[in-house]
């Protein structure tokens, strides 16, 4: 018995749609690490191109909407085609979420003196590159339709709330020696505050990607570590 | 937890040489609706035929191992197929109205079995059969017109209403909207909706959106064995058998 269709325009639609997800994943990866590297060197060059690179991501989610609509209308995907169709319309939303995220850290670096001290910034660093991994990782997991390593990206986010809160309080101890650093400590709370969000829609998708693999939701509610309260 | 209605263990079904059922064991639930799914030939409808022993029409079938219904041996030589039948009632893929009125299609069954005495007692079972049917409100003014008047959709319901006429435990349904349009499709699914209630229903299908839709459970059949039987949802969203999953996406080569 053939893996295949009987209907190859239903085989090519399907994976038109999974190419599609991945391209948009690559797109929110690199958007993601750029808007990190701009809030790291304080690059306000980079802004403009970070922002455009969001409206690529949005056109990308409404493309993938489109597709979901007429697999849905013209298949009725059914069992495993169901899942990947469902899981691509879960997916795409939080990828965009996460592009959103990126777009407004982008925006957090306006605002920015250029001289920010390392020690302020260190935290946010490891902070960005942790979310890169699972970012990264939890795309993987999605294309080889791995559910090991989905679930570990989802227990990892444990390490993303600990490391949100190490930079929070690092940025807070900052502004607690100068008043003068209020406005743009602020900024560099939310764009740590956003990172840790982005680490959510990651562990979405890892959810997601668990349950396209087997079919049944994890079980449980994920590991959480310190939250900052809001 | 729903109570068995039938009970089939080890059953065998051979027509001459040929094996069309192999060891199929598969519970039907009271008051539920089971599907059965498989691509043409794979043995559903030799499965359903087995509970109303449709196969004895047949000479060269042969039924081993057991079916039963309420405990009771289906197979059983001495057991009375006419009254099994008045159990059992079946629906085909094409409506097949006698060439009668339609108030005669539903009287016929009643009258032959016994039941309706008096002409107000068989009128209250004609109209009892085609309220329940969803039927009456459409013929209630013709009922002496002949059965073969209606249009598709509703020769199904006169079909229907001619099989619950004499108050059956289960109907059987042999692809019963493949010949119907959709509306006349949403009718008979609305119908089974509401005689789930009260009958033990048993749809053979080649719709698998059908089979979501009106069933509970879902059987699959391939080459004469049943492959996999589960609650519909999960049948549909993530079946355990491979071979069931190539068939309900498609993928059957």
């Amino acid at each position: 018995m053939s893996n295949e269709h009987t209907v190859k325009s239903y085989e090519e639609e399907l994976q038109f749609l999974k190419d599609s997800l991945i391209k948009m994943g690559s797109l929110t990866e690199s958007q993601l690490s750029d808007a990190m590297d701009a809030v790291i060197k304080v690059d306000k060059d980079s802004i403009d191109k970070i922002i455009k690179s969001d409206e690529e991501i949005n056109k990308f989610r409404s493309k993938i909407d489109t597709q979901i609509m007429n697999l849905l209308v013209k298949r009725a995907p059914m069992a495993i085609d169901l899942r990947e169709t469902i899981s691509s319309l879960k997916i795409s939303q939080d990828l965009e979420r996460i592009g959103d995220l990126s777009k407004s850290n982008a925006k957090k670096v306006k605002p920015l003196p250029l001289d920010l001290p390392d020690e302020l910034l260190g935290n946010l660093k490891r902070l960005g590159e942790l979310v890169m991994k699972q970012l990264n990782d939890v795309l993987d997991s999605y294309v080889n339709k791995n559910f090991d390593k989905a679930k570990e990206v989802w227990e990892k986010d444990e390490q993303v709330d600990d490391l949100t809160y190490i930079a929070m309080e690092s940025v807070i101890d900052f502004l607690s020696k100068d008043k003068k650093n209020l406005d743009f400590s602020t900024h560099l709370i939310f764009a740590t505050k956003n990172l840790e969000r982005a680490g959510d829609h990651i562990t979405n998708i890892a959810e997601t990607v668990c349950y396209l693999v087997k079919g049944e939701y994890l079980k449980g509610s994920r590991p959480k570590g310190k939250v900052i309260q809001e | 937890m729903s109570n068995i209605k039938i009970k089939s263990k080890n059953l065998d079904v051979f027509y001459g040489d040929k094996q069309a059922l192999f060891d199929v064991n598969l519970d039907l639930n009271e008051k539920e609706v089971t599907a059965l799914i498989g691509p043409s030939g794979c043995g559903k409808s030799t499965f359903i035929r087995c509970i109303n022993r449709m196969n004895d029409v047949i000479d060269i079938c042969k039924v081993t191992g057991n079916i039963e219904m309420d405990g009771m041996d289906i197979n059983d030589k001495s057991l009375d197929v006419v009254a099994l039948r008045e159990k059992v009632g079946m629906v085909f893929q094409k409506p097949n109205p006698f060439p009668k009125s339609i108030y005669d299609n539903i009287s016929y069954g009643p009258k032959i079995h016994g039941k309706g005495e008096t002409k107000s007692e068989l009128d209250e079972i004609v109209e009892n059969s085609l309220r329940k049917s969803a039927l009456w409100e459409e013929v209630k003014d013709r009922l002496d017109e002949p059965g073969t008047s209606l249009s598709g959709g509703q020769q199904q319901r006169l079909c229907i209403a001619r099989a619950i006429s004499v108050n059956p435990e289960v109907i059987l349904m042999d692809e019963p909207c493949s010949a119907l349009d959709p509306i006349a499709t949403a009718k008979i699914e609305e119908l089974i909706d509401e005689l789930k209630k009260t009958y033990t229903i048993v749809i053979v299908t080649h719709s698998m959106a059908q089979a979501v839709r009106v069933s509970q459970k879902t059987g699959f059949f391939h080459l004469g064995k049943l492959i996999e039987v589960g609650k519909t949802e999960k049948i549909f969203k993530n079946p355990d058998n491979k071979m069931t999953q190539d068939y309900i996406t498609g993928r059957f080569g």
